[in-house]
């Protein structure tokens, strides 16, 4: 078992679901946004659940499973596009137990189950991350890319590199909620 | 990396014994336990490098469509929808219409299909690279890879494919006539590396014999003579295969033609060259375009070849490990029989190690440079010659009773390896010994509910266990006294300590093979406390049923922790040369 994560308490917003939200990180449109529950956005992100659709009423923007993290410094935004000669946003859909490195910037459209994104990534416009699949860091995907299930992608552009082990599921969601078990507020000193 | 624990697979090899981790090629026999399969009619454990492998279903990675395998073969393992790979950087191709990409604003960036105008081409949205730039544009967004079937079919590279298939046609229609006997449909497609069938070897062989035919600047091919047993002499099969065969003459004789560049024409490109990409590059040719052309420039775009779902069974009995679920984006499996589900799984820490990246992330709270942390905790887990270093192993069980756990570091990869390769100087003192509990301990039953629980005590002091942890937690001193044995016990995982020894001189890791037993007891839930006190390496790899309780099995396997670099005596501690 590996050691807690601490953080300060006072740093984090802890929401009835088990959500928790760094104080320091950006949420933009928070009524466009859900939370799964026992997800977590760390110092620095930044959500744009501000980027909705043109258009009256309530539209959930930016969509989270449970047991997510938000890596330091990411930045989430919706994808965009002009169709028709109408500039607008689509909403961006991201499933249960998906962890996304720090430094990382997602414009997806949808991002399944089990998904591992790196540090240090750009997930372009539009992409499509299927369950279980995995991004290394650094790797730039670029706009309307489709990455299959259980596959791992890497380079400039992202590329299919290799097949992931067919126990990826139960890899990612032990690991997804031993770091939600770890991560914890720092007992009472300092 | 390091502390890590890797698991040995022995791929059927009779030697009871894993390869020493010392030598460099022992990292084949080893592998993540989460890679691993498990077979339960063999009561082995199997890797990636022994299954035998087999073509479930065929998917487009881009599209995801289902491909039936039927028409695999007719469109030649790729897309047949509108998939394209970019020939000059492998991104996946866009079709986009001609309307001009508007602006200067690259934030507005590509429209997609914003007015839908044609003619329509093939564009890269990473390196920008487009159809139009090679003279290929469509006139309707649909249908893609039919409007390009006739620039594709009359690449020469094609029309000699299709030459050589017309003229192997009979022959392998007579072989596969042969093989029917065999059974075997689903090898049909896949190709011939993939394929462990005995029918295979007349094809593989056929089509060795046109490979090695002479092409003018290619290396001659040179077919290794497989010795694969149960072929009955493959290098006379091959002999009797070219004989039958009439000879192959090609469609074009490529060293008389200037189309296809060589000879002088590529003299005198390169004469003008200005840079050095305006050259395909090997892979870009080779991989990435249906012809193969010197310039970057005629690079074609290639329809994105099609993925597949595996079946694999065990080597041995051929028995079904995984068998995946048909639809191509599913992530279920029908079959699946993974080592993790029947091994406990073990991990490698160094407390010394945590305790100094705990202090570290300690200090770092507050500033948001989690990077810093990774860095210096890499050098709080250096190991230095001369000193003494306790370890922890977690085992966790997976089983839905409870286990009895004996481990133990056979001596031989320190002391018989090195002697052999001749290294004295090695051999006569090792590098570092072993200390590791000496009696058998148990590992809990695993329970679906503690999978699932959150609660706080996960990393709670868990006193008054009847094996006698001495003393409290790790905080309250470092004692040498606990360093060895039971430390803790929670929920499905037991946490003991082992112990390392680093020789004065010693240089190189601390990697180690250890040899890790079970006993297990598939009927009864309550612990077994009689474990009879036979050596934890007499029984391996076998279910040897102890006399006194049915129903109790041993099952052992060999794992190879690394515990890390050790950092020499004379050296300064800041950077090793390796
Ligand atoms: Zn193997
Ligand atoms: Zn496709
Ligand atoms: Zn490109
Ligand atoms: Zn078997």
């Amino acid at each position: 078992m590996e050691p807690p994560i601490y953080y300060k308490r006072s740093e984090y917003i802890e929401t009835d679901t088990g959500n928790k939200v760094s104080r320091r990180a950006t949420i933009a449109g928070p009524q466009n946004i859900i939370l799964g529950g026992k997800t977590i956005i760390a110092n620095g992100a930044i959500i744009r659940g501000d980027l909705r659709r043109t258009g009256p009423g309530h539209a959930v923007v930016i969509s989270l499973g449970r047991y997510c993290l938000i890596g330091v410094d990411c930045v989430m935004r919706p994808p965009y596009k002009t169709y028709r000669g109408n500039f607008n946003y689509y909403p961006m859909k991201i499933g249960d137990h998906v962890h996304i490195g720090s430094n990382t910037v997602v414009e997806a459209a949808q991002i399944g189950n089990y998904v591992e994104i790196g540090k240090n990534c750009v997930i372009g416009k539009f992409t499509i991350i299927k369950d279980c699949a995995k991004i290394a860091d650094g790797t730039i995907i670029p706009p309307n890319t489709v990455v299959p299930a259980l596959s791992l992608f890497a380079g400039s552009p992202g590329r299919f590199v290799e097949d992931l082990p067919e126990s990826t599921q139960e890899m990612v969601e032990a690991q997804t909620k031993q770091y939600y078990t770890r991560f914890q507020p720092e007992a009472d000193a300092r | 990396m390091p502390p890590s624990i890797l698991y040995h697979c022995s791929c059927l090899s009779s030697s009871p014994h894993p390869p020493p981790p010392n030598l460099p090629s022992s990292s084949y026999s080893f592998h993540p336990l989460h890679t691993l399969f498990f077979c339960e009619e063999c009561d082995a454990v199997r890797c990636n490098r022994c299954v035998s492998i087999e073509v479930s279903s065929y998917y487009c990675p881009n599209c995801l469509f289902e491909v039936p395998s039927a028409s695999v073969r007719a469109e030649k393992n790729r897309c047949a929808r509108n998939c394209f790979m970019c020939p000059n950087c492998r991104n996946t191709l866009s079709v986009v219409p001609s309307d001009p990409p508007d602006t200067g604003d690259s934030r507005l960036s590509m429209p997609i299909s914003s007015l839908n105008e044609p003619p329509f081409f093939l564009y890269c949205n990473h390196c920008r690279w487009d159809s139009a730039e090679v003279g290929i544009t469509f006139e309707k967004p649909t249908g893609l890879a039919a409007q390009l079937q006739k620039y594709e079919d009359s690449a020469p590279d094609s029309l000699e494919f299709e030459r050589l298939k017309e003229h192997f046609e009979p022959f392998l229609r007579a072989s596969s006539l042969s093989s029917t006997i065999g059974g075997n449909t689903t090898a049909h497609a896949s190709s011939a590396a993939h394929s462990h069938h005995a029918h295979s070897n007349s094809i593989t062989a056929a089509a060795s014999a046109a490979l090695a035919r002479d092409i003018p600047g290619v290396s001659k091919y040179q077919p290794l003579t497989r010795t694969t047993s149960g072929r009955g002499g493959s290098g006379k099969d091959r002999s009797r295969n070219k004989d039958e065969m009439p000879e192959y003459r090609s469609r074009v004789e490529i060293s008389k033609t200037s189309a296809y560049g060589g000879g002088e024409a590529d003299v005198e490109l390169m004469d003008h060259i200005e840079t050095i990409g305006s050259i395909a590059t090997l892979e870009q040719r080779w991989v990435n375009s249906w012809i193969s052309p010197l310039q970057t420039k005629e690079l074609k775009p290639l329809r994105i070849p099609l993925h597949s779902k595996r079946s694999k069974r065990c080597p041995s009995c051929t028995h079904i490990l995984i068998k995946p679920e048909q639809k191509a984006q599913s992530v279920r499996y029908k079959i699946k029989l993974v080592a993790a589900n029947y091994l406990p799984a073990i991990t490698v820490a160094l407390p010394h190690a945590q305790k100094a990246k705990a202090e570290l992330a300690k200090k770092q709270l507050g500033k948001s440079t989690a990077a810093a942390v990774e860095d210096a905790s890499i050098s709080a887990s250096n190991m230095h010659a001369g000193k003494t270093y306790a370890f922890h192993l977690a085992l966790s069980n997976p089983l839905y009773d409870p286990i009895q756990v004996r481990l133990s570091a056979p001596r031989m990869n320190v002391s018989t390896a090195p002697v052999k390769d001749g290294s004295p100087e090695k051999a006569r003192r090792p590098p570092f010994a072993i200390s590791l509990p000496s009696s058998g301990f148990s590992v809990a039953a695993f329970a679906e509910a503690w999978e699932y629980e959150d609660d706080e005590d996960m990393f709670g002091v868990d006193d008054g266990d009847e094996f006698g942890m001495k003393g409290g937690r790790e905080t309250d001193g470092r004692g040498k006294v606990r360093t060895v044995g039971v430390l803790e016990r929670r929920a499905n995982v037991t946490l003991v300590g082992g112990e390392v020894v680093i020789g004065k001189e010693a240089r190189g890791d601390v990697k180690f093979n250890m040899l890790v037993s079970y006993t297990y007891r598939s009927d009864d839930p309550t612990p077994s406390e009689s474990n009879d006190g036979d050596g934890p390496s007499s029984t391996s790899k076998s279910s040897s049923a102890a006399n006194k309780q049915p129903e109790v099995k041993t099952f052992a396997f060999y794992t190879v922790v690394d515990l890390g670099h050790i950092i020499p005596r004379d050296e300064p501690r800041a950077e090793t040369d390796f």
